[in-house]
């Protein structure tokens, strides 16, 4: 059997840019226009191969913590990678996503995988953002970038595939999980609906 | 719009009950006048301490303070003022053992200053860049007579990248502290870790400084007992996926100068190599009698009157069990604690113990300030507003109806809301005249090595040092290891903690001179002892078990919770949380499991195990897996609506 490897995500990026979307497309191939700004839907897993592993992605949504700057350094904590969304068709969007590169290479841990998508990609004819800019601002930070759309279906898997890709191999000396403990994981919640 | 809860501060009862609010349906804002989560429950980095110590150093006392809200006020209506300024803490002094200097300019690695604001207006909060000028007179003087380098906050600053050399105030210091460019080749040292090689894993202050932000270091030092209240509501709540734990790996004691290990389950005192075959039965029998002792009531009726520590005389224990029983194991006083409270906490120990591992203890991964933000976070996920850096002025009370109708924050702007919670360090003077406040003395240190080496340097300890003189209170020592995220590797975060009966450095200091080494210099004899790095002492007001009727015209929907206790669990802020929200709400349950499909993970292969550390004490197992079903199975019942 292939070994599984937890990797934790977690999302970033101004309030309606379609974080939660983009989980829900990544995590259960849907998309719904009526979407609420997010309230549950917290935390999400999908196990992806990726070599000779399988890449087991618990996706953290924030929780509205991040309208008021109010995000807690917990939500960042031994994360693996983070994608950092902002909407094509909003520049505020993409002006306050350094803010969030910033407060990701405050709190964040040293080594995180940074995942730019430029999401909405769908409605392209009404863009602020070109891509040409989100390109160079992530080669300046050594991020990866892609165009997304949630609504329909493009680029999510690759932004995924990509972050894998990024991982570095296990080291074979360092145990994963360093021996802590997690309490109270139970059996019966598979195959649940969640948003 | 009317929200239906708002909390003030963020400290862990204000965080249980903004969840089991939130839970319950209830509108909630959650506003913390600080940068950080938790208040006196919080986390900091090696820098953000460092401009927690120099905050809580100014004792600027801020008269000329704005009541521009005042204004805001109507004829039919009463301020209840809040305070802005923190008063809960005192007696800050930081000690650095080491070459500081050579820290002048180094930076903590890939961060921004953190400064922690108190009151603060929120455009304060993203000044980046070291902050300039500093008020000449930095409160408590540092200078200490037979420690090395009393390291003032203006040593702090530089250490923490200002590079301003001598600033004024450290005139307190010695001189051969901070700044002063002391003839050193200081700065040849850029790569110590390298050329220490010969010599094993010497860290010095300026690595702490570069590594800040490894470290994690608590204001409170509390562990959770395997069985505790709060371990219950995490995995009722399910707010324990948010959070990793350790086992705490052991129980120690400090008899006759020495520090050694307590063996507790089973298995640890089969396998002891301290213990004779005949102590070893002697302990096991008196164990497994303490498992049920209200089964065999003859056997310690007799002594009720008596101490706990007089009760061990009679039992055939040598002295060194006794100690173990008493001071390791029970915890309880020598003195003050009867036969059955220290029965009952033999018991309450024995029974964690197998749960998740050897010890009845965890800690958080990343620290005890987690745990605050945790229950944030469900609060959040089930619509809690959350506003840092938001100040509140104060209470709003409606004259005809008595109650509390809105608060005002530093805005001018008027929240209402039908109840309020607000932490105990909020409350201004007035409010407070007839409280009656204790204090918990602490102190944090980073060392170099364990106060017990042992073949795995990955070890968390608990240490409880019996009262040096008769009459002080026996001191709590918690040595974490690098593995829990709290400190840089090749170190140690010691945590002390006792109900204060002086300041803080007073209390604690000649514990700290048992167990550690202060020179740098280091004589031969002293060599065992861990070096200590450094150290800060502060003393924290304990606001627990105060009445809510000894706080003065507080309104009956303003319900008020302690900052941290004393004591080594966290049973006191859950029970508070559960009253409170228990009155607020007498008819909802707290905290159930989330039953909302939006909250459900979603996911293919859930693996089960809760751990197997329960298979290593056979003498709690039967009960363990009982309860382990029933709450498990309460949990799955109400999920699977
Ligand atoms: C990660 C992050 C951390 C921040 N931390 C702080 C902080 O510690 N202290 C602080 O005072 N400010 C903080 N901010 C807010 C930011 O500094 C504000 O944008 C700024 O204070 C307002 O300046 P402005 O009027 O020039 O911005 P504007 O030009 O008015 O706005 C710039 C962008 O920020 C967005 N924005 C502004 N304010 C908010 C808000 N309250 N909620 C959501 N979006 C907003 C706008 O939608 C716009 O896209 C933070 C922002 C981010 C993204
Ligand atoms: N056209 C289009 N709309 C999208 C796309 N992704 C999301 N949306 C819409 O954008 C809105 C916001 O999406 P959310 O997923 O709720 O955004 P969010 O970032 O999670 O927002 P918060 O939870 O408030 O922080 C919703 O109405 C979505 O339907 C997309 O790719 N294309
Ligand atoms: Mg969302």
């Amino acid at each position: 059997m292939m070994a599984i490897r937890e990797l934790k995500v977690c999302l970033l990026g101004d309030t309606g840019v379609g974080k939660s979307s983009i989980v829900c497309r990544f995590v259960q191939d849907h998309f719904d226009h009526n979407i609420s700004p997010t309230i549950g839907a917290s935390f999400m897993t999908k196990t992806v191969p990726c070599g000779n592993e399988l890449h087991k992605f618990l996706i953290w949504d924030t929780a509205g913590q991040e309208r008021f700057h109010s995000l807690a350094p917990m939500y960042y904590r031994g994360s693996a990678a983070a994608v950092i969304v902002y909407d094509i068709t909003k520049q505020d969007s993409f002006h306050t996503l350094k803010k969030w590169v910033k407060e990701l290479k405050e709190h964040g841990p040293e080594n995180i995988v940074m995942a730019i998508a430029g999401n909405k990609c769908d409605l392209s004819d009404i863009r602020e953002v070109p891509m040409k800019d989100a390109k160079e601002y992530a080669e300046s930070i050594g991020a990866i970038v892609v165009e997304t759309s949630a609504k329909n279906a493009v680029n999510i898997e690759e932004l995924f595939q990509g972050i894998s890709q990024q991982i570095p191999p296990l080291d074979p000396h360092e145990n994963s999980n360093n021996g802590a403990i997690k309490l109270g994981r139970q059996t019966s919640q598979t195959g649940r609906r969640c948003c | 719009s009317t929200l239906a809860t708002a909390c003030v501060i963020s400290g862990l009862p204000e965080s249980i009950i903004a969840a089991a609010c939130a839970r319950s349906g209830q509108r909630v804002l959650h506003v913390d006048s600080r940068n950080y989560y938790g208040g006196n429950w919080a986390s900091f980095s090696f820098s953000g301490l460092l401009s927690w110590i120099k905050e809580n150093q100014q004792k600027t006392d801020l008269s000329d303070e704005c009541e521009d809200w005042r204004k805001l006020i109507l004829e039919d209506e009463e301020a209840i003022p809040l305070s802005s300024k923190d008063k809960t803490i005192q007696h800050v002094e930081d000690f650095c053992f080491g070459d500081q200097d050579s820290a002048e300019g180094v930076e903590e690695a890939g961060a921004l200053p953190k400064l922690p604001v108190f009151g603060a207006p929120a455009a304060q909060g993203e000044s980046p860049g070291p902050e300039k000028e500093s008020p000449a007179a930095e409160g408590i003087p540092l200078a200490s007579q037979e420690s090395p380098q009393a390291l003032g906050s203006d040593a702090a600053r530089a250490a923490a990248g200002d590079g301003a050399g001598a600033a004024p105030g450290s005139g307190a210091a010695p001189s051969t502290a901070a700044g002063d460019s002391a003839p050193q080749p200081a700065k040849t040292e850029a790569a110590p870790s390298e050329n220490a090689a010969q010599e094993p894993k010497k860290i010095t202050y300026s690595q702490i400084v570069r590594e800040g932000r490894r470290f994690n270091i608590d204001l409170v030092s509390k562990l959770l007992y395997s069985r505790g209240l709060l371990i219950d509501l995490l995995i009722k709540s399910n707010v324990s996926r948010y959070a990793e734990f350790k086992n705490a790996t052991r129980v120690l004691a400090f008899r006759e100068g020495r520090v050694e290990q307590v063996p507790c389950s089973r298995a640890d005192v089969f396998n002891s190599r301290q213990l004779t075959m005949v102590e070893k039965r002697m302990l096991m029998k008196f164990l497994t009698f303490c498992l049920d002792y209200e089964q065999h009531p003859e056997e310690y009726q007799a002594y009720e009157s008596s101490t706990f520590a007089q009760f061990l005389q009679t039992r055939k224990l040598t002295p060194s069990l006794q100690h173990f029983i008493l001071h390791s194991i029970a915890m309880v006083s020598e003195t003050e604690s009867s036969t059955l409270q220290g029965l009952q906490a033999t018991k309450k120990f024995l029974q964690c113990l197998g749960r998740y591992g050897n010890t009845p203890f965890l800690f958080p991964l990343y620290g005890q300030g987690e745990i605050p933000q945790c229950f944030c976070r469900l609060c959040a996920v089930f619509g809690g507003i959350y506003c840092l850096r938001h100040a509140v002025c104060c209470l709003v009370l409606d004259r005809a109806s008595g109650r509390c109708k809105a608060i005002v924050d530093h805005f001018g702007q008027r929240i209402s809301a039908n109840y309020f919670i607000v932490e105990d360090s909020y409350l201004s003077e007035s409010t407070c005249t007839n409280v009656c406040y204790r204090q918990i003395s602490r102190a944090v240190l980073i060392t170099d090595q364990s106060v017990l080496n042992t073949d795995s340097e990955q070890q968390v300890s608990v240490l409880t040092v019996p009262p040096l003189e008769p009459g002080t209170a026996a001191v709590r020592v918690i040595e974490l290891c690098s593995s829990t995220m709290t400190c840089m590797k090749d170190t140690y975060l010691v945590h002390l903690t006792c109900p204060s009966a002086k300041t803080a450095r007073e209390d604690l200091e000649p514990v700290v001179q048992k167990l550690f080494n202060l020179n740098t210099e280091t004589e031969n004899e002293e060599l065992e002892k861990p070096r200590v790095l450094w150290a800060v002492y502060f003393n924290m007001r304990d606001s627990s078990g105060v009445e809510k009727s000894s706080y003065s015209g507080l309104p009956t929907n303003v319900y008020v919770c302690s900052g941290p206790d004393s004591a080594l669990g966290n049973d006191c802020a859950v029970k508070q949380a559960e009253t409170i929200f228990r009155e607020m709400f007498p008819a909802e349950e707290f905290c159930p499991p989330p039953p909302n499909p939006e909250d459900i993970i979603y996911d293919e292969d859930e693996i089960e195990p809760e751990e197997s550390g329960l298979n290593n004490s056979p003498e709690t197992k039967p009960e363990t897996s009982a309860e382990e079903n029933s709450s498990e199975g309460g949990a799955a019942v109400t999920k699977e609506e």
